[in-house]
């Protein structure tokens, strides 16, 4: 073998490759962000569903002879964190009727009823709903501390006897809903996927779209044409797999010898069409417009490939997680239909929730639909290739290489970098984060002013520009300053009243929230707090997302487009489900005000005063906004006293500036 | 009324970013003309043709299909339009009569008549054997044949050709050559883009000869070679052109 000739093609295949910038952002981005921060979102959902399995009480009633009941009763009571102690009760009497009616009707979770048993042993017969998670949990919770229990002559001391009164289709409903519906919408995607890339990038490369594009039909006719068979096709797989899954699971069951036989709700589970249709609609469209921006099957595959990773995350998320089909949680998309489809299963959706969903899930579609009309531009699909974006001659300024060759000559701020910036911070910030977990301050020092000031300085010296350039560092009208002042003053109370009606966070969030700004019980103090958790992401967070990143996109994209990416891009950042949608809103506003004003000062002003707000509050000990639970009225007041202080900032923000170049 | 003219392009203009594919390129096709737009490859055609099928839109200047503008009322362009892409553009597991039938339905013909006029057409094209196979198992020049088909199936009265002939053999080339004609005697504005100049010089009435954009000259096969200082060929007067020997050529050559 020529080890020469090995090498040659090795190298000329290496260049080829590398030379290709979309195998790049799926071989370097996706490993480094997106998978570990889809990753970090699913464990706190995890862990959230965890803490809150385990907070829960166990609402078991007690009933019999009060000689063998009280002793129970005595034993449950003693796990105070586990037995609601008010639903153990006193009753003597059992009635078998009402006890099945208490359980089936959720009064309790279970009831133990006592008789005297043979050996000995006191007799329970705990009556639970197989089909309902937290009588599961209360009959896992009384087996282990009844079922262990010994007699001092080392023989049991309780007889247990399980009574399931769910009936077999609806335990078959419960195990189907826990695994069926996320399944199903992974499967429409699945079944979405080469459909979408075969009518789009396999149209181009077969030659036949310059023949459909000389034929009169409307582009949005044709791409309308083009969602539905995607559509059809993508529902066909969705309902194969339903059937194909239900029958699976069930025998699946039955092979590994249950303890009660399961049926098959085949109502409810067809029921999931109302789901299957309108979601297939929604991830047909949705590929297709990728489909459409990519000019080979191959760049379909590559850009596609991330899409469905990130397109399943939320249906995975709702999946995994205890949501309620309700808030916002009803019109995110992905998560909307897996839960749906969970609650049509179970048979508790209600008609309004179901056609929130639907009616949601069908408009996003129409928007994927009409951006995909939109993307099926023949002057980028037939126009001689681009040059491809110079990212290696952007590298090697960035690392201080110098410019090589004439592409170096022509770099400068655009989306790509944006995205190759938001990539590098964010894998810098989550390498800060393991490394200085224990020490708190020198984390927050080392993300904000190392790994995203220190980043933008280092951009900026790559593209030869001034740091305060790039960063448009420039002085504001005082009527710029003042609206970015009323626009932070208002803003944590908006987005927190919204966030608290709509997207309640978990307790232990808000605690992590208080730990962060009054770590050792405000041992820290109100001023070095507003120093560290107030200022410093202001002035670091703000130039790198209002000042590098949204530099990048507003280069090439329009205003709005950019605040709104740039926005996403905030909220992923942060690294939390429960925050991502509020500081999304926040850093899109941010982004409006640093567009708006040409500047980042106010931009930085308002995410300051907005911090600075939350930790006086927190000092003073009012950071609980919904926890005190004020009445609506007075919810409703200070909503509304917020918005008024926030629509004056943005009217007296307007105008004040001028448009943003890159110059 | 109808337009006696069956194309025009005026003051036709298309840049893509900083590359400038078409410059200022003005002409005209007459029903019943074939009109050869000849130039060496990257000299504009397609990108020209593609703005007459409204798939492009000019950066200025505007273009009319038998007296419909391309760029007000791109719909009804098209409908006047016959168009033969470089590639033949059929879809390969689609038979030769789905194809047809798909491409009538979309120009709204009834069905009777896209039976009446596969028929025709078949007939014509020696494609009756063919029309029951999938397109992706005929020969190069069965699917030309069949595309030459799904251009015409809705009459058109404008036909743009864009290099019909590349990749077809000798017999091919001429049975195409054969057709096109027999549609300019049918009244066709044809308008035929090639980079073989023997084949514009056998087939062309009028010709454009194109280069980096620009309109070098126009006229008959002869009036060009005469206007070339008696060039003895199309070949040879192409290049006096391009080399601005020629008395008529722009005295300085675009970038």
């Amino acid at each position: 073998m020529k080890l020469g000739d090995v090498a040659i093609v090795a190298g000329k295949e290496l260049r080829e490759t590398l030379r290709d910038r979309r195998t790049l952002v799926v071989m370097i981005l996706f490993p480094l962000v997106v998978y570990p921060l889809v990753s970090l979102l699913m464990a706190q959902v995890m862990a959230s569903h965890t803490a809150r399995g385990e907070a829960r009480l166990s609402r078991v009633a007690v009933v019999g002879p009060p000689a063998l009941a009280e002793p129970v009763r005595a034993r449950l009571r003693a796990e105070a964190k586990t037995f609601a102690p008010d639903a153990l009760g006193a009753s003597a009497r059992v009635d078998a009727e009402a006890d099945r009616a208490a359980v089936e009707s959720g009064a309790v979770d279970a009831v133990a009823e006592i008789a005297a048993g043979k050996d000995g042993a006191t007799r329970v017969d705990l009556i639970y709903d197989e089909a309902r998670d937290e009588s599961r949990q209360a009959h896992d919770r009384v087996g282990e501390k009844l079922g262990f229990a010994l007699a001092p002559g080392c023989g049991k001391l309780f007889a247990l006897e399980e009574k399931n009164v769910a009936p077999r289709a609806r335990v078959g409903g419960y195990v189907l809903s826990k695994l069926l519906p996320l399944v199903v919408v992974v499967m429409i995607m699945l079944g979405a996927f080469y459909p979408a890339i075969d009518i789009t990038a396999g149209e181009r490369e077969r030659g036949t779209l310059e023949t459909i594009l000389s034929a009169p039909v409307g582009r949005f006719e044709l791409m309308t044409g083009k969602v539905l068979a995607v559509a059809t096709l993508s529902t066909v797989t969705g309902l194969l797999n339903m059937t194909s899954m239900s029958l699976t699971m069930i025998e699946g069951i039955r092979l590994v010898g249950a303890s009660s036989p399961v049926a098959i709700p085949w109502t409810r589970a067809a029921s999931t069409l109302i789901v299957v249709v309108p979601a297939a609609f929604l991830f047909g469209a949705v590929m297709v417009a990728i489909g459409a921006m990519a000019r080979s099957f191959k760049e379909a595959q590559t850009l596609l490939t991330p899409v469905y990773f990130l397109c399943f995350t939320p249906s995975l998320i709702a999946g995994l997680g205890d949501w309620e089909l309700r808030g916002a949680a009803a019109v995110v998309p992905g998560v909307n239909v897996t839960l749906l489809a969970r609650d049509l299963i179970l048979g508790k959706a209600t008609f309004g929730a179901s056609l929130l969903v639907v009616a949601s899930t069908l408009a996003f579609g129409a928007l994927a639909l009409s951006l995909a009309a939109r993307l099926y531009d023949s002057e980028r699909l037939l126009a001689a290739d681009e040059g491809a974006l110079p990212l290696l001659a952007w590298v090697r300024r960035l690392v201080g290489l110098g410019e090589r060759g004439p592409a170096a000559a022509s770099v400068d701020a655009n989306p790509g970098q944006s995205l190759a910036l938001f990539g590098i911070g964010f894998l810098l910030v989550l390498l800060a984060g393991v490394v200085l977990r224990r020490h708190l301050t020198l984390n927050i020092l080392a993300t904000q002013w190392v790994c995203m000031f220190g980043l933008v300085a280092l951009y900026a010296r790559s593209l030869g520009r001034p740091l305060a350039d790039v960063l448009r560092l420039r002085r504001v009208p005082g009527r710029a300053l003042a609206g970015a002042t009323l626009v932070g003053l208002s803003s944590w109370l908006v987005l927190g009243m919204l966030a608290q009606w709509f997207l309640k966070p978990p307790k232990e969030l808000e605690e992590s929230m208080r730990h962060l700004i009054m770590p050792n019980e405000g041992g820290r103090g109100v001023g070095l707090t507003l120093l560290l958790v107030g200022l410093t992401p202001a002035i670091c967070e703000e130039s790198l997302f209002r000042g590098a990143i949204l530099r990048g996109f507003s280069a090439r994209l329009p205003r709005v487009t950019s605040a709104v990416l740039t926005g996403v891009l905030f909220g992923l950042f942060h690294l939390d489900l429960w925050r991502l949608l509020p500081t999304a809103i926040l850093g899109v506003g941010l982004s409006l005000i640093a567009l708006e004003t040409g500047s980042i000062v106010p931009s930085m002003v308002a995410h300051f005063l907005n911090n600075a707000c939350l930790i006086v509050l927190a000092y003073l000990g009012h950071d609980d906004v919904g926890g005190a639970n004020p009445g609506l009225a007075t919810q409703l007041g200070l909503f509304l006293g917020g918005l008024a202080v926030l629509v004056t900032g943005i009217f007296l923000l307007r105008g004040t500036g001028t448009e943003p170049t890159n110059s | 009324m109808t337009s006696a003219l069956g194309v025009t392009a005026s003051h036709l203009t298309k840049r893509f970013g900083a590359a400038l594919a078409v410059d200022d390129l003005s002409f005209e096709v007459a029903r019943g003309e074939i009109y050869g737009l000849l130039g060496p490859n990257g000299a504009g055609k397609t990108t020209t043709l593609r703005v007459l099928a409204a798939i492009l839109t000019p950066t200025s200047g505007h273009a009319e299909l038998a007296g419909v503008d391309v760029a007000r009322d791109p719909q009804a362009a098209r409908r006047k339009l016959g168009f033969l892409t470089g590639s033949t553009g059929l879809y390969a597991r689609l038979t030769g009569r789905e194809l047809l039938r798909y491409f009538g339905r979309l120009h709204g013909m009834p069905p009777a008549t896209i039976t009446e006029r596969t028929a025709l057409l078949a007939g014509v094209l020696d494609l009756e054997p063919l029309l029951d196979r999938r397109c992706e198992a005929l020969s190069t020049g069965q699917r030309q044949r069949l595309s030459v088909a799904r251009a015409v199936l809705h009459d058109p009265a404008v036909l743009v050709l864009d290099e019909p002939t590349v990749g077809l053999d000798v017999l091919a080339s001429r049975f195409l050559r054969d057709f096109v004609r027999g549609e300019r005697d049918r009244g066709k504005a044809v308008v035929f883009s090639t980079h073989y100049l023997a084949e514009a010089e056998l087939l062309c009435d009028r010709i454009g000869l194109l280069h980096r954009g620009r309109l070098l000259a126009e006229g008959s096969p002869a009036d060009l070679r005469a206007r070339a200082g008696g060039a003895s060929s199309l070949e040879e007067a192409f290049l006096r052109f391009v080399e601005g020997l020629a008395p008529g050529a722009p005295s300085e050559a675009p970038p």
